[in-house]
């Protein structure tokens, strides 16, 4: 519990020892397995699971961890959980004696001064040893939590000025003793978290990871401990080498960036994040000096794991897609994060919400700072709307119940040259299932009324941001909700000369006389009938729109993409006929003169 | 003596299996992409000429045409598809366009969005609303709905899919949308969600609906031009359509959603390959279909190869109707060869059946891995090609080979045929890597078997690359997919949803249910021509734990015959409960005793037997050596040299061949590399083995 354990955690771990040599064929075999057996882990446990986020939204991960606690394997999973479960499991391997670590153990742990994420996403794992009893891998598996016993219902505070406000932190804790299920320890969780599906939930991870094991058990079996080890040795070397390889073609430089996200929990304006990335030859930095460490600030302050993991979930999206996934991203990227900033938070700050914001800030300023050398990949793998409307209520029984809203359906999928941004999000959060209002109204009492693209709220650009939805929502009982603004002042930024994305806006009580604009964070209590209308901002243009194809602009008007009036406004297209007859033409020639009278205008402006 | 016939249409050659007793006759002739029933009357009148008949005296004796299309995935892989509209509930117009977030890559920031089968601009919302438990929250708006038909109208649209929230509780707003589509657009062709995929969520339903009414056009006038051309020749029958989970069943019944024929082709062979396997004690197999066009793998585990429903994406859209898992790969006899741009490519461009390859002389100007086998000496234009329907030609093959390969490459006609052979070796052995890969499983592990005119070429040699010790061949292997068709069985497979805490069912309420399944199973499959006595039911239900998502289906009896309800009665449901808690158990590890688990749908398949080929092994005849019937300079991979050249014809049950060699069967060419050994089997299917170094 401080920056020296830090330190500690993220310290480069040496190759595990083997005598065996393997062929790359073999390794990627290998590799596949491990890729596999994680599909099989995080299927089970969405199969299984109780709850809607896990079973329905896919907001898990499993990875495979080796013994001397570097990442072996990922399954596809959010980039908030991707690369986080080491740090988790490492303080698990600093304590194998202590805690009698055998065949048939389960641990979890959750616990963001220990390696965690925060409080929610709790990273269950379970040893794999050899014939010997010599610790080979470890099957890890994290998921969301709907709760975590805190002072408020649902895992988030938005006024909990430190991490025990959130509820039950857990370094690492034995579940499983030699295949036998500690029950008192299991109840012991069960009692400290107010969502019914818990029970199900833990018992479907417990579950998982156990197979993992098995599945594990078999693979040494089938290759033998060493070639395995040589296996994940060679991957991991292997994609820390292709990493270079790519960076050693970008040119050498700082490039730095700064992104502010509107404000913290408590109103505090402009929290800053400083992102410089510095290329020499094949070693890229990725330095945070620079970032807030004002000590006022409250529920901005990301763990440290999830500032590592964010970082690299946003390069590996920038180079070669078909790069492993392993340890050798972080063998081959060196970060600074200062110590007792909002990056890496002195212990016991409240951990919740910075998992989204400061959090995908990182990422955003990686991308933007990278933009004028990777013009192709630059696009920010990101969500930027604070935290989704969560409606939380209690059934006939008091037993708990909560919508999480993970029904955003268009938001932050942002342009890239030569790409419109298209579908829901960003490719990152390719792997989020959204939820869907059949399966949450046969569940929760709400309706949801509408959750369209709204015309225009997109950037423009000569490649254009997906417009953003309108969730409109309705609550059939009195229920408490719980949201968290951003955006609104600072959204999504635009690339290369490209608009930003449109400002998100959140109002409650809609249609009534008491309707409001939420402007920051809130914990309201709403009446049976009352509606909420939440408008995500769409993804960022890139470059500048007046070079987008006038046709494509034609064809965006005809699809409602983007309206008549913007397409002159914001694109300098000028449009004739009606889109109700389908009959919009591009009148060429005044397009020509509108765009360069906008062209000499911008370049006066910037001359200025 | 009565007939049963599987026909499969690839994009290259239609292909026939008729089963006359136990008898198995094979035919295949080139597709006519026109007009695909054009081949097949073509080629069943051929079969008739080879049993002495006309095509009418035939056609009356078939008790049963099986037929698995691609004529679905064609339309999706050249997005040719009909003019295409969308009405749903107001305010969720974009579901189709924003998957539920899925991406095919997250870690892919240039992946391109699907081409849109239908653009947001003829995707119209109607004011209307149903909830949950059937009620009606909002109703109709009729007035909005007329104008945005005719929107639709004003576009062209050609076919409308009608999806609305909670329709399978109760589809009173599709029905009446439907009426009005019908009144406003009466050539329309309609697909309604909750006959194409009664069940939640409402992204899986729509996206499966809005594909269905995008091929549904083409897939029914193409089956209605079919079953047409079949009767004015002689056949009184139905026509069965092999359907994308493996069984087969009337057009009648496939009418509301043409789409469950998706991929039905490949599912043909993937189930005969089943069959055939377990037949020859081969489990574990690596299915790979080399044809014309394509390159089709598919991997049985323990014999089986299960129908997956739910989250199968295809060609980029999901459909969610169950479906055998099958991987497609560009590479097949057809794809184009060329160094135009300074590396070989092989694929996935393909000549197709016309113009085809230069060999076939049907114009074809672009070399091809059909060409290159022709200069490798792999196959010849002195031996009949495709059962004799036609000869190969060297024609031009020199030429063509030179002009997009050697000539860039500037190497002689010879090496460039060689590197064709070798690239597009190594593209299938990759993708092959990628698909086992990905399931964990090492190749090594499996058989290959291996089918599709151009499989057999090239079987021995990937099953060497991957590691592969054994390969399978069936006799039948070029028309596989259409013997697999006669391996499938008739079957429905249909649920309802009833969603109820398991401790509130209601066993009569359930029993309703399964009897309207029941009756509809009936009707459809007697129509078909089947009896009741030949019907099994398997009535199951479909449970979960409160919160769960994902419900396991629970088998509660197999009846055979008559309908017999004695199973249902009051203690069915406490049975079902425990056997979901074990059934859990087995399949998670973990039961919860505590929760009472809820009932979410109620199922039931039926099926019927129906003849089937019959598919044996083992290596009981006398082993000896065969006798080639001539030599031919070819290369297998270890430059040119005199080649044995067996006719298939020639070879019986024990024969056994060593390798260098080939084999010219009537439909396909076997080749035995060097290093491997082939024999034939008691069912005259051939297997190739290894040999120790």
């Amino acid at each position: 519990m401080s920056f020296e354990l830090n330190r500690r955690l993220v310290a480069r771990r040496p190759a595990l020892d083997t005598h065996a040599t393997v062929d790359s064929v073999t390794a990627s075999i290998v590799n596949g397995a491990f890729e596999t057996i994680c599909f099989e882990v995080a299927t089970h446990l969405g199969r299984a699971a109780s709850s809607a986020i896990i079973n329905q939204s896919n907001e898990r991960n499993a990875s495979i961890i080796d013994a001397h606690g570097r990442l072996a394997g990922i399954s596809v999973g959010i980039p908030q959980l991707l690369f986080v479960s080491p740090l988790a499991v490492r303080w698990g391997l600093e304590n194998v004696r202590q805690d009698d670590w055998g065949p048939g153990d389960v641990f979890v742990g959750n616990d963001p001064d220990y390696g965690g994420g925060h409080l929610p996403d709790y990273t269950v794992y379970a040893p794999v040893f050899d014939g010997r009893g010599e610790l080979v891998l470890i099957q890890a598996l994290q998921a969301h939590q709907g709760d975590t016993g805190g002072k408020d219902p649902g895992g988030f505070s938005v006024d909990s000025t430190d991490i025990f406000g959130e509820g039950l932190g857990i370094p690492v804790l034995k579940l499983v003793h030699r295949g036998q299920p500690r029950r008192d320890v299991i109840d012991l969780l069960i009692r400290n978290n107010r969502f019914p599906s818990f029970a199900g939930d833990i018992a479907a991870m417990i579950s998982a990871v156990q197979a993992g094991a098995v599945s594990l058990q078999a693979l040494l079996t089938r290759y033998g401990v060493d070639l395995v080890k040589a296996a994940v040795n060679f991957n991991i070397d292997q994609t820390a080498q292709r990493f270079r390889q790519a960076v050693a073609q970008w040119p050498d430089g700082d490039y730095p960036a700064d992104v502010w996200i509107d404000q913290d929990t408590a109103g505090n304006p402009d929290v800053h994040v400083r992102v410089t990335c510095r290329i020499a030859g094949d070693q890229l930095t990725v330095d945070m000096t620079g970032s807030d460490a004002r000590p006022e600030l409250v529920n901005v302050w990301n763990t440290f794991a999830n500032t590592r993991g964010y970082a690299i979930a946003q390069l590996a999206s920038m180079v070669d897609p078909a790069i492993n996934k392993n340890e050798g991203l972080f063998y081959a990227v060196e970060m600074v994060i200062p110590e007792g900033s909002i990056l890496q938070p002195p212990p016991n700050k409240p951990a919740a919400l910075g998992a989204f914001h400061p959090a995908v800030e990182v990422g955003e300023a990686i991308c933007i700072a990278l933009s004028p050398i990777l013009p192709e990949r630059c696009a920010p793998q990101v969500y930027k709307l604070g935290m989704p409307n969560a409606v939380i209520g209690f059934n006939e029984r008091g037993e708990m119940w909560m919508d999480q809203g993970v029904d955003v359906r268009a938001s932050d999928a942002s342009a890239t040259q030569g790409l419109d941004g298209w579908g829901a999000m960003c490719a990152g959060l390719g792997n989020l299932i959204l939820a869907t209002a059949e399966d949450a109204e046969s569940r929760f009492p709400v309706l949801n009324l509408a959750r369209e693209m709204t015309t225009d709220t997109g950037g423009a650009g000569r490649w254009r941001g997906q417009p953003g939805t309108c969730n409109i929502k309705q609550v059939l009982e009195p229920v408490s909700a719980m949201t968290w603004m951003v955006s609104r002042k600072h959204p999504l930024r635009g690339l290369n000369g490209g608009d930003d994305a449109g400002p998100y806006s959140n109002r409650f009580l809609v249609g009534t006389e008491q309707e409001f604009e939420v402007q920051n964070a809130l914990n309201a209590q709403l009446p049976a009938g009352a509606i909420t209308r939440y408008q995500y901002g769409g993804g960022a243009g890139f470059e500048s729109p007046l070079l987008r194809d006038p046709l494509a602009v034609r064809e965006d008007v005809l699809d409602e993409y983007v309206s008549i009036e913007a397409a002159r406004e914001r694109y300098g297209v000028i449009l004739t006929g009606s889109i109700e007859d389908f009959d919009l033409a591009v009148d060429v020639n005044k397009t020509e003169d509108l765009r360069r009278q906008r062209q000499t205008a911008k370049t006066w402006d910037s001359a200025r | 003596m009565n007939y049963r016939i599987g026909i499969d249409i690839g994009g290259t050659f239609t292909d026939f299996a008729m089963l006359k007793g136990q008898e198995l006759i094979l035919h295949k002739n080139l597709s006519t992409p026109d007009d695909r029933s054009v081949g097949v009357i073509q080629g069943l009148e051929r079969l008739a000429a080879m049993e002495g008949k006309s095509l009418t005296q035939l056609l009356e004796q078939v008790e049963a045409i099986i037929h698995g299309t691609t004529v679905a995935d064609n339309t999706l892989i050249e997005m040719n598809g009909a003019c295409t509209g969308l009405l749903t509930t107001a305010g969720f117009r974009d579901e189709l366009e924003l998957r539920r977030g899925f991406k095919e890559d997250i870690w892919d920031v240039r992946l391109a969005p699907p081409v849109p089968i239908i653009p947001r601009r003829r995707r119209l919302g109607v004011p209307e609303r149903i909830r949950f438990d059937g009620s009606v929250h909002t109703p109709l708006d009729e007035n909005a709905a007329r104008s945005a038909i005719r929107r639709l109208a004003k576009q062209g649209v050609e076919s409308v899919a009608i999806c609305t929230l909670f329709c399978f509780t109760n589809p009173v707003h599709e029905l009446r949308l439907a009426q009005l589509v019908a009144e406003e657009m009466p050539d329309a062709h309609i697909s309604l969600s909750h006959q194409v995929l009664p069940k939640s969520p409402e992204f899986e339903r729509v996206s499966t609906t809005a594909v269905n009414a995008y091929v549904g056009p083409r897939v029914s006038q193409y089956i209605n031009r079919l079953s047409e051309r079949l009767k004015e020749s002689g056949y009184s029958r139905h026509l069965l359509l092999m359907q994308s989970n493996g069984g087969v069943m009337t057009q009648e019944y496939l009418a509301g959603s043409p789409i469950r024929v998706l991929s039905s082709g490949p599912a043909g062979g993937v189930i005969g390959s089943a069959a055939i396997g377990r037949a020859k004690g081969a489990t574990e197999l690596l299915c790979v279909d080399m044809g014309g066009t394509s390159y089709d793998v598919s991997v049985i585990r323990d014999g089986q190869a299960p129908a997956q429903s739910g989250w199968n994406w295809h060609h980029r859209y999901l459909v969610a109707v169950p479906m055998v898992q099958v991987e497609t790969l560009g590479a097949g006899g057809g794809s184009i060869c060329s160094a135009a741009t300074g590396t070989l490519q092989v694929g996935p461009a393909s000549a197709g059946a016309a113009p085809g390859p230069v060999c076939y002389g049907r114009g074809g100007k672009l070399p091809t891995v059909t060409d290159a086998m022709l200069v490798l000496g792999l196959l010849s234009d002195e031996s009949e090609f495709a059962g004799g329907s036609f000869k190969l030609v060297r024609e031009g093959v020199a030429e063509a080979l030179q002009e997009h390969v050697a000539g860039p490459m500037k190497c002689s006609i010879e090496e460039a045929a060689f590197d064709c052979w070798r690239v597009v070796n190594a593209n299938m052995t990759q993708a092959v890597r990628r698909l086992t890969a990905q399931k964990g499983s090492n190749p090594e592990d499996l058989t290959l078997l291996a089918y599709g005119g151009n499989g057999p070429v090239f079987a021995a040699i990937q099953a060497q690359e991957l590691g592969i010790q054994r390969v399978l061949v069936p006799r039948t292997s070029p028309g596989f997919s259409a013997t697999g068709a006669l391996a499938a069985q008739p079957c429905i497979d249909e649920e309802r949803s009833y969603i109820v805490a398991g401790t509130k069912a209601d066993i009569q309420h359930i029993r309703q249910l399964w009897q309207e399944l029941d009756q509809r199973a009936e009707h459809f499959l007697q129509q078909a021509g089947f009896s009741r006595q030949d019907m099994q039911c398997r009535y199951q239900l479909n449970l979960r734990y409160p919160g769960q998502n994902w419900s396991l289906t629970v088998e509660a009896a197999t009846v055979q015959g008559a309908q017999d309800w004695s199973f249902a009665g009051d203690t069915l449901i406490a049975q079902m409960l425990e056997r979901f808690h074990q059934l859990h158990f087995a399949r998670y590890g973990h039961a919860r005793d505590s929760e009472a688990p809820e009932i979410t749908g109620v199922r039931l398949i039926a099926s019927t037997e129906v003849p089937k080929p019959h598919f044996s092994g083992g290596f009981t005849a006398p082993q000896r050596a065969a006798v080639p019937a001539k030599q031919r300079r070819a290369n297998l991979g270890h430059g040119f040299r005199a080649t044995d050249i067996y006719r298939g014809a020639d070879l019986v049950p024990g024969h056994s061949i060593a390798g260098p060699a080939i084999i010219e069967e009537a439909f396909t060419t076997i080749v035995v590399y060097p290093g491997w050994n082939a024999r034939l089997d008691d069912a005259g299917d051939y297997e190739l083995n290894r040999q120790p170094n």
